[in-house]
């Protein structure tokens, strides 16, 4: 073979798409602020809140799912992935700067008080309700602001880490015992990574953020449902760059094993997010509780009920049907439609996770929302694509590097 | 060119200088010889557990199943916890062979064929207590859908009770297929070095005719393919359903959505730790230490703590819940018949955190992992600390009841209930026993698939590859 192309030369197109896609997002925030949320309607307001938290969130934990990928994939000692590494890693870069906005946004929205968007945030509210009342100790501001900055912080400081680790791998041969001890130095990161990861994304965050919407609601199985359906869209994202950058003729060392695996992996998490989805919402309803059953009353039988069941229609039975067989995972044109329909799918389910509570009964799906998911799209390929130009394509040194050029699933 | 090659970081997993035929020599020879003393002592102690056991299913049916100590508020008690820890063992060995085979793991090919087996004798022993908790067990036909003469008296489909019939049903057809079409070609190898006629014989019926022509390993290695296929919604849907058990009714304790994640991640954990009790044993007794390494021992360990503290994250997220969800009933479960040490069966709640939770954090320092004695010492304990979390779940919930006039008095099992238990002990082990004195305990067919590329003495070969530039290796291996 011949030399391998290392430098990523950001196209002049994609500069211009991502500039477009964010101006055409900064357009839609400023009008939609100017007509929802300056408006003197509550419901308006919410609206405008609501839109902009649940795109900050849903942005924010699938660039993040990148990371967990490489310190999952790290842990489990996989080889596979390492010829694309580098797209995960560029994915990644973006978690610092969806951080601080979501960390901004969310930290504005709870000391502003916007009781529209989290209700534990009115005082009356609370004081009229038991359960408010009750958990006062945890949903509060204080406690809120601190688990969202540390949760963001420690993702971005872990995560620059395992990336620098990478980096480091590019200047330096190793034998087989600098090899082992390069092996190590990321396992332990990447554990670290894990265990907090856990505890954020697994557990306490999603509370915070998501699942507080309905102050007084609550199921066990949120964060780790929130957590599938990021994971996913975070393969989708890992899937759709690696087919961008291979017809453009990079990665030349990628090739169909490896699409075919990342499909795979695509599959597997969609009917793993269904699984979740399914338990969830068996058993509330098999129980019968109110207290628990308000949730999707709301979704099921109100005015989400269309959202609710195209959720499931784009997120379980396309990529049952369309990926089950190889050859569509091997498929370009194929993995393409299904990444961007799995992304968009899960951004509608993070959508009726959020909307369908802040806005209650009135699906108010429109110009903004896709306003808003223009300006982060942009965003991405912005960064993204600077991150992939600013280090070499490939982690040429990597000790797992040789058994992925032979990847065969 | 390059196909079999793997990086040098990794472990071999086969060790020493062995050649095709040594690996069938060293994993078939102790089925040609015969049994040590110490087979027939732990089998003879087996059978007498067995036998114990048989006697007390006999009390029970003859005079019913007031021989036990349930009563009208727990009436769920040990049948039920040991029916879940069995069936959470009987976990591991499909998620070996089938999840393990879809993600290409090349260490399962050590342990598959024994965590297999184990999983098709913990179904069996699981699915004895719900047949003999019955009663009437003659009547037990009754739970299968078939068109029958008692006008409208038909099995209630929308119980979960009956949903575990037909999930466990599928779950020990589809792994015994897989366990047994793995092992024809290997029973061919038993066959073809078999000595006597008889054994010949007998070898030659259960093989099947094999005779290892490219057609028939075709054919093996997509059957293969799609019976894992089959195998991986089933580990999940199981344990799945035998959450759902619990949590569809509104028993505070039990009604909580995460509990088919977190049950089934409970399945896979005491599935590993009896997997590594069981070959630790075997390694040692067999003298296969070359095939079963430190390695594959490691490996079983990280599953082991990643599912402990998987379980960890729910058992914590569940606590929460019951706080934050301000409900009171919850609450009490929680905060006073489970993590409040001084309540009745307080120590159990803690027996299965310490167990569960804590215990294997020591699986993050790589010396533990691959120290013998303590990862024996810990498989035990994990599967101590399952227990209690099954019986944490069942009893915990439901011996005070809502009107402390129906509250229960300390729920202890009897001697027969006790038997029981002991007595599917006999029957695991009984059958173990057997079944690693006329099968082979590691697949060798499979064995050899992965000798050239992990094997130590072919491992050595790998550093000339190791040194070339990726852009001559890629170069290289398309040509």
């Amino acid at each position: 073979m011949a030399s391998i192309k290392q430098q990523f030369e950001i196209p002049g197109k994609m500069k211009m798409w991502s500039m477009t896609l964010i101006g055409v997002g900064l357009l839609a925030l400023i009008l939609g602020f100017i007509t929802k949320g300056a408006s003197s309607d509550v419901h308006e307001k919410a609206v405008f809140w609501g839109t902009i938290l649940y795109n900050s969130i849903f942005f924010l934990l699938i660039c993040n799912a990148s990371m967990f990928f490489i310190c999952a994939t790290t842990l489990a000692m996989g080889g596979w992935s390492t010829t694309f590494r580098r797209v995960p890693e560029a994915i990644s870069t973006l978690v610092p700067i969806f951080g601080s906005v979501a960390a901004i946004l969310m930290c504005y929205i709870v000391l502003s008080g916007k009781s529209y968007i989290y209700n534990w945030l009115d005082p009356k509210v609370v004081a009229d309700s038991v359960e408010l009342k009750g958990k006062a100790g945890f949903l509060s501001p204080g406690l809120f602001i601190t688990w969202t900055i540390l949760s963001i912080g420690l993702w971005s400081l872990l995560g620059m880490k395992m990336r620098s680790l990478s980096k480091e791998a590019d200047d330096t041969n190793f034998d087989s015992t600098t090899g082992q001890k390069f092996i190590w130095r990321n396992t332990v990161i990447a554990g670290l990574f894990i265990v907090w990861f856990a505890l954020t994304v697994g557990s306490v965050t999603p509370w915070f953020w998501l699942m507080s919407i309905d102050g007084a609601w609550y199921s066990t199985m949120y964060s780790w449902y929130t957590f599938a359906s990021s994971f996913v869209t975070g393969m989708a994202l890992i899937g759709i760059w690696v087919i961008y950058l291979k017809n453009k003729g990079y990665l030349e060392l990628t090739n169909n094993e490896h699409l075919h695996d990342i499909g795979k992996f695509m599959f597997a998490f969609s009917i793993f997010w269904t699984y979740l989805w399914f338990d969830q919402y068996m058993l509330i309803w098999y129980s019968n509780q109110p207290e628990e059953t308000i949730y999707f009353k709301d979704r099921v039988q109100g005015a989400y009920k269309g959202i609710f069941f195209l959720n499931l229609i784009i997120n379980f039975i396309c990529p049952l049907l369309i990926l089950m067989k190889k050859s569509a995972k091997r498929n370009y044109t194929l993995m393409t439609f299904m990444c961007v329909l799995i992304i968009f799918g899960h951004w509608l389910d993070f959508y009726q996770m959020v909307m369908g509570s802040v806005s209650r009964g009135q699906v108010s799906m429109g110009w903004l929302d896709f306003g808003i998911m223009a300006f982060y799209v942009g965003l991405l390929i912005f960064f993204v694509g600077r991150a992939l130009a600013s280090k070499p394509l490939l982690s040429r040194n990597n000790p797992f590097l040789k058994e992925s050029i032979i990847h065969h699933t | 060119m390059h196909l079999k090659y793997e990086s040098q970081l990794r472990e071999p997993l086969v060790y020493g200088e062995k050649t095709y035929h040594q690996v069938t020599e060293d994993i078939i020879r102790p089925i040609e010889v015969k049994p040590s003393k110490l087979w027939y002592i732990g089998f003879f102690i087996s059978v007498a557990l067995l036998t114990f056991g048989v006697y007390c299913i006999y009390r029970d049916v003859t005079y019913g199943i007031g021989q036990w100590n349930l009563n009208k508020t727990v009436g769920w008690g040990w049948d039920i916890t040991n029916f879940v820890w069995w069936i959470g063992i009987g976990h591991a060995g499909t998620l070996i062979s089938a999840i393990l085979l879809l993600f290409r793991q090349g260490w399962r090919t050590g342990v598959n064929r024994a965590a297999e087996a184990m999983t098709i004798f913990a179904v069996i022993c699981a699915g004895q207590f719900p047949i003999w908790h019955m009663g009437r067990v003659w009547l037990c036909f009754f739970i299968f859908p078939y068109p029958n003469t008692r006008g409208p008296v038909w099995i209630n489909f929308n119980s979960p009770l009956l949903w575990d019939v037909f999930a466990i049903s599928t779950y020990f057809t589809v792994s015994l297929l897989f366990w047994y079409s793995g092992l024809i070609p290997d029973l061919a190898s038993v066959r073809d070095r078999a000595k006597t006629k008889l054994r010949k014989h007998l070898y030659g019926i259960v093989s099947f005719g094999w005779t290892g022509s490219t057609k028939h390993w075709q054919r093996h290695e997509s059957l293969s393919l799609v019976l894992a296929g089959l195998a991986t919604p089933l580990v999940l849907s199981v344990h799945t359903i035998v959450s759902f058990d619990f949590a569809t009714s509104v028993i505070p304790g039990w009604h909580t959505t995460i509990f088919p994640p977190y049950f089934v991640a409970g399945a896979i954990f005491s599935g590993f730790a009896m997997v590594q009790s069981l070959l630790l044993v075997v390694r040692r007794v067999y003298g296969l230490q070359d095939y079963i390494t430190i390695g594959h021992i490691e490996a079983m360990n990280k599953v082991i703590v990643l599912t402990g503290s998987i379980v960890g994250c729910a058992y914590l997220t569940e606590l929460f819940m019951a706080w934050y969800s301000q409900n009171k009933y919850e609450g009490y479960a929680f905060f006073y018949s489970r993590a409040n040490l001084f309540s009745p069966y307080g120590w159990a709640y803690y027996g299965m955190m310490a167990c569960n939770v804590l215990s294997p954090q020591i699986f993050w320092f790589r010396k533990m992992r691959r120290n013998v004695t303590v990862t024996f010492f810990m498989s035990v304990l994990v599967n101590v600390g399952m227990w209690f979390e099954r019986f944490v779940i069942i009893v915990t919930s439901i011996y005070r009841d809502y009107l402390p006039s129906s509250w229960s008095v300390y729920y202890r099992p009897t001697i027969f209930e006790l038997g029981f238990y002991l007595g599917t002990f006999g029957l695991f082990f009984t059958c173990f026993f057997l079944f690693s004195k006329y099968f082979p305990v590691i697949a060798i067919a499979e064995i050899k698939h992965v000798l050239k590329t992990s094997g130590e003495s072919y491992k050595d070969n790998m550093g000339k590859i190791e040194v070339q530039q990726p852009e001559e290796f890629a170069h290289e291996y398309a040509h």
